[in-house]
């Protein structure tokens, strides 16, 4: 194994660490901050994908250009989730963590369900788009354009969610209101508001990632289990109530996945992003950064 | 007030009672079930094997003007006449499901014979449940080649298994070599479900047989978000010819992913499956040509025996795609069970049996480039030599046999 | 609580526990339909294994989505020492619960002192590192899987060609042991500690260390009755692979009915399982076919309908307004 090739392993784990990273922090937000379980994550990623498809069938449009069109209208789609579902599984008064589960849980399988119904099961892909196929050589090292495209927005993704928490007027109502719904209902504070913004974001984060994704990645009805459960791992891993850990996160599995592809067979990889997590978990049972 | 259990099954069971009545077929009609995945990640293989069945109903059911055996009569001759019925069952790629699934078109539909499973795992479960029930297991598109090997009466294969897939592979890189290639080093890339291992346990072994050397081995985890490490596993291989075996999903990242690393593979030799499917070579056929996959069927075909252009038509009518390797074994395994039952003139389950071990269809009244359709005595048919086909200038062409070759191979490929 | 009152109670309940069971034994001389016995055979199944993960999920409120892990243990230990060196399914689906209890103790140990989604999580993440270890170990068939030849019905080799009515009993019993050992757990020591740490942070600091002890047998009983119901799950299906034995789908199939009818509840397992169980295998069965995705649609929606239309779980939600009413 060359110097050039652990090089090449290394950026290339980067790279993916920032798109698992990007996929993740819409759960970060859901999941990370707000407390709130939500299993149709993958199945946010898929419709967003879908979308970018769609709207590049429509219009032409190439993924990177109709981001923002999907993320807009992630931002709706999960605006609703919160309002029409999510909400009353919060409300639930035992339990309220396994209902989430499975609340979001049925609306995952439902909408496989409408997916498949309403595209086909069959594997979709964008097969020219801006950057598809491009990629840049430094030194010997390719880097791909598309997940050079999709670790940038990684980067602004997690930058502008930052700022959103820590410096703004809604950051500070939405850290308060998990804390304590009841005491910032004295101040003013719509819970139901403030959570319902909070699931918008959270979507059109997914929207940014599925963009993304349909740049280099096929779509298909199931598509979203491939990136869920990294996603999962990465938020945890990271620490609950920390973006930065879940950034952080990210950019660790996606270094660990490269790594470990080195040491064990390639099927076995994915054997050093849980053992990760464990053994972080194991000597900080708050995750790497986590305040919860 | 608590709903209590009994109560719960007996309404479950009114209501399933009432549900299996409903599939009551005309008296005249013959029915045979289809277990196929229809939901699931690989609802699509299913959803295509439900057209294909149903175009090789249309052909058997109607008048047609084509060489295949019961195209030229209305339904089943032997039968009065009767129509065959195809009830379709989904398993998503559960063999439990897939078991329970068989059952239940056994004991409430009365099916006479079932078709399926495309999921190895899945046949395995379903033709052993046939052969508890006596009931005939045409065995369409899983090419596990253990299934045929666990002493079972009602199993029937008309199309290859994996060894005899990855040796008409070797035998065209053997071919290659007379001809003055220079092919030493393989690379098999291939998934961890019983697909990818079984078909790189064949070609391990044919590889060591026949002189060539394995230089990356690359088993991966299906449906990977990433392939990157793979990859570069394969690139620093560089092998002579790479020899993927991997479902569509993993083949467009695989070659995406190939061509962002910049690794120009100097051949590539597919195990189908991914490399026969539209949708891959949708995504990214343009890094594809020259690529080499085996296959069961061909459409140039069609320029020797203009029934087969035929076929597709009306496959293509319903399907909105060509024939592949999946859908034309799909197609053929209904004919030939279709065939079976009318020489036996009877939905007697032992009388089928008999029929379809007596079957003998020749080559030139299938759709597919084959000899013959005649089973042994494992229910595998050995005269259906597969075929290999390359990618260029947007199609498939037949290069392997010689035979049935309309042109040379094109190697290296170009990428 | 008085203590006659809830004697009496408890005795009703066994009293109940063994009526139903007795009718449900009696179900096979109506339901002649061999995919209605089969249906049934899963029901009471799912009834036992979703019992089992109550015991460490809903009572002692560990919450596990990885019992997958212990479920394709006893399913392999099953068939590896059946097929590898001839050992009768019926001892080694005991082997089988012994090993799945003692790796639930050794993941245990580490991972109780995790708090909510951090526990929940590493349940995940080890039952899909021991899938991943089980597609890559050649011996064990990897993902070849393991297949039982059946040959004709044998009581010592537990199985059965074409009779669902033994792994209907098997599964019957299996479902009634699993309730039998929860309503012992509830009276126990354990059960009281249990209640107390969840009502209570202080006494949960003060119990710790037997507290922890507790977690780890629950744990190990847990993953027990799980593997047992993997080892017969393997005989029923003859056929296993590491995909339909230990994939993540398996850990929410278990967990779905005691949520449905009512976590940490003696009941719920059992009235969940008699609920979800027909209404998935129906909807596959009459709606899969098409490939358009209907069963799906109507089955998520009715997972979604009944986690909001009864957050509490079926039989959850009258208990506890009785609790509420004998405490006013």
């Amino acid at each position: 194994m060359t110097a050039e090739a652990v090089i090449q392993s290394l950026a290339s784990g980067l790279l993916m660490g920032l798109i698992y990273g990007l996929v993740a922090a819409g759960l970060a937000l859901i999941f990370g901050l707000m407390d709130v379980v939500n299993f149709a994550h993958g199945e946010f990623l898929m419709t967003s994908m879908y979308a970018a498809f769609g709207l590049y069938l429509a219009f032409a449009l190439d993924p990177l250009a109709s981001a923002p069109f999907v993320a807009a209208a992630m931002f709706v789609f999960g605006a609703v989730v919160y309002l029409g579902l999510v909400r009353f599984a919060m409300s639930a008064s035992a339990n309220a963590g396994m209902v989430q589960i499975f609340a979001t849980f049925g609306l995952a399988i439902t909408m496989r369900g409408l997916a498949q119904l309403l595209f086909t099961p069959d594997y979709r892909s964008i097969p020219h788009s801006w950057l598809g196929g491009k990629t840049l050589k430094v030194a010997g090292i390719f880097l791909p354009a598309p997940q050079l495209a999709g670790a940038l927005v990684s980067l602004a993704a997690f930058g502008a969610l930052w700022l959103v928490i820590n410096k703004t007027d809604f950051g500070r109502a939405l850290e308060a209101t998990r804390e304590d719904a009841g005491a910032v209902a004295l101040v003013g504070i719509d819970k139901k508001r403030i959570f319902a913004l909070g699931w918008g974001l959270g979507g059109a984060l997914v929207g940014l990632a599925g963009a993304v994704l349909a740049t280099f990645f096929y779509i298909y009805p199931d598509v979203g289990a491939s990136f869920a459960l990294i996603a999962y791992v990465t938020v945890a891993l990271g620490g609950f109530g920390s973006v930065f850990g879940a950034f952080a996160a990210g950019i660790l599995v996606g270094v660990v996945e490269a790594g470990t592809a080195f040491i064990l067979p390639a099927s076995l990889k994915y054997l050093g992003i849980y053992a990760l997590y464990l053994l972080v978990v194991v000597l900080r049972p708050r995750g790497l950064f986590g305040s919860l | 007030m608590k709903l209590n259990r009994r109560e719960a099954l007996a309404g479950a069971a009114a209501l399933a009672a009432s549900l299996g009545a409903s599939g009551a077929y005309a008296a005249d009609e013959i029915v045979v079930g289809a277990v196929f995945p229809m939901s699931g990640s690989t609802a699509q293989t299913g959803v295509d094997a439900r057209n294909a069945i149903e175009t090789a109903l249309a052909i058997v059911n109607a008048k047609t003007d084509l060489d295949l055996p019961l195209a030229k009569d209305a339904g089943l001759t032997g039968l009065g006449g009767n129509k065959i019925k195809v009830v379709y069952a989904d398993h998503q790629g559960d063999p439990q499901k897939g078991r329970a699934e068989a059952e239940r078109l056994i004991t409430q539909d009365k099916v006479t014979a079932i078709i399926g499973c495309y999921h190895s795992s899945v046949s395995a479960t379903v033709s052993q449940t046939c052969e508890r029930y006596a009931v005939p297991f045409m065995c369409a598109d899983s090419s596990s080649p253990s299934l045929n090997k666990r002493g079972l009466k009602f199993f029937f294969r008309a199309s290859a298994h994996d060894e005899m897939f990855s040796a008409a592979m070797f035998d065209l890189m053997d071919m290659l070599r007379k001809q003055g290639q220079k092919i030493e080093t393989l690379a098999l890339f291939h998934e961890d479900t019983i697909f990818g291992t079984d078909s790189a346990n064949v070609q391990t072994k044919l590889a060591a047989a026949r002189g060539y050397k394995i230089v990356a081995d690359v088993k991966y985890r299906a449906n990977s978000p990433s392939l990157t490490s793979e990859v570069q596993q394969l690139k620093s291989g560089n092998a002579d010819v790479l020899m993927p075996s991997s479902y569509t999903t993993d083949g467009i990242l695989l070659v995406r992913t190939m061509a962002e690393l910049g690794y120009k593979p100097k051949a590539i030799i597919a195990q189908a499956a991914g490399f026969s499917e539209k949708a891959l070579y949708d995504a990214v056929g343009d890094h594809l040509e020259g690529a080499i996959t085996r296959g069961s069927f061909s459409l140039d075909l069609a320029t020797k025996r203009p029934m087969v252009g035929k076929v597709n038509d009306l496959f293509k009518k319903t399907a909105g795609k060509d024939l592949n390797d999946n859908t034309s074994r799909e197609f053929t395994a209904m004919i030939t069970l279709a065939d079976a039952i009318n020489r036996a003139a009877s939905t007697d389950g032992e009388k089928i049996r008999a029929a379809l071990a007596a079957t003998d269809i020749s080559g030139d009244k299938t759709i597919m480039p084959w000899k013959r359709i005649k089973f042994d005595e494992t229910g595998q048919n050995n005269d259906c030599d597969p075929v290999l086909l390359q990618y260029v200038g947007k199609k498939f062409v037949t290069i392997f046999p010689e035979s049935g070759a309309i042109a040379k191979p094109l190697w290296p490929m170009k990428g | 609580m008085a203590g006659s009152s809830h004697d009496s109670a408890r005795r009703n309940n066994l009293i109940l526990a063994i009526c139903v069971a007795a009718a449900v034994a009696c179900l096979p001389l109506v339901v002649k339909d061999v995919y209605i016995q089969n249906m049934l055979v899963l029901t009471l199944m799912y009834a036992a294994l979703s019992q089992s993960w109550n015991i460490l999920s809903g009572y002692c409120g560990q919450i596990s989505l990885g019992h997958a892990l212990y479920f394709g243990l006893g399913a392999y230990a099953t068939l590896l020492l059946f097929t590898k060196f001839g050992v009768l399914p019926w001892f080694g689906m005991i082997a089988g619960g012994v090993i799945a209890a003692a790796v639930a103790a050794a993941v245990g140990y580490p991972c109780f002192r995790l708090k909510g989604h951090y526990f929940v999580i590493a349940t995940i993440v080890i039952a899909e590192a021991g899938l991943l270890l089980m597609l890559n170990w050649d011996w064990a068939g990897a993902a070849m899987g393991i297949e039982v030849p059946v040959r004709g019905d044998s009581w010592a080799k537990f199985q059965f060609a074409r009779s669902k009515l033994p792994y209907f009993y098997f599964a019957l019993g299996l479902a009634l042991v699993a309730w039998i050992v929860t309503w012992k757990i509830e009276d126990s020591r354990w059960g009281y500690w249990w209640r107390a740490v969840k009502d209570n942070a202080e006494a949960a600091e003060s119990l710790g260390v037997v507290v922890f002890r507790s977690k780890m047998a629950a744990a190990a009983v847990s993953a027990f009755l799980t593997a047992v119901g993997g080892g017969f799950y393997a005989q029923f299906v003859s056929y296993i692979d590491p995909e339909s034995v230990m994939s993540f789908q398996f850990s929410l199939l278990m967990a779905l009915p005691a949520v449905l009818g009512g976590i940490g509840t003696l009941w719920g397992p059992a009235v969940g399982a008699a609920i979800l169980i027909p209404i998935t295998e129906v909807t596959r069965s009459y709606a899969g076919g098409t490939g358009k995705g209907f069963d799906l649609i109507v089955y998520g929606l009715l997972v979604m309908g009944i986690a909001l239309g009864r957050p509490e779980g079926i039989v959850g939600a009258p208990l506890r307004a009785r609790k509420r009413a004998k405490a006013a």
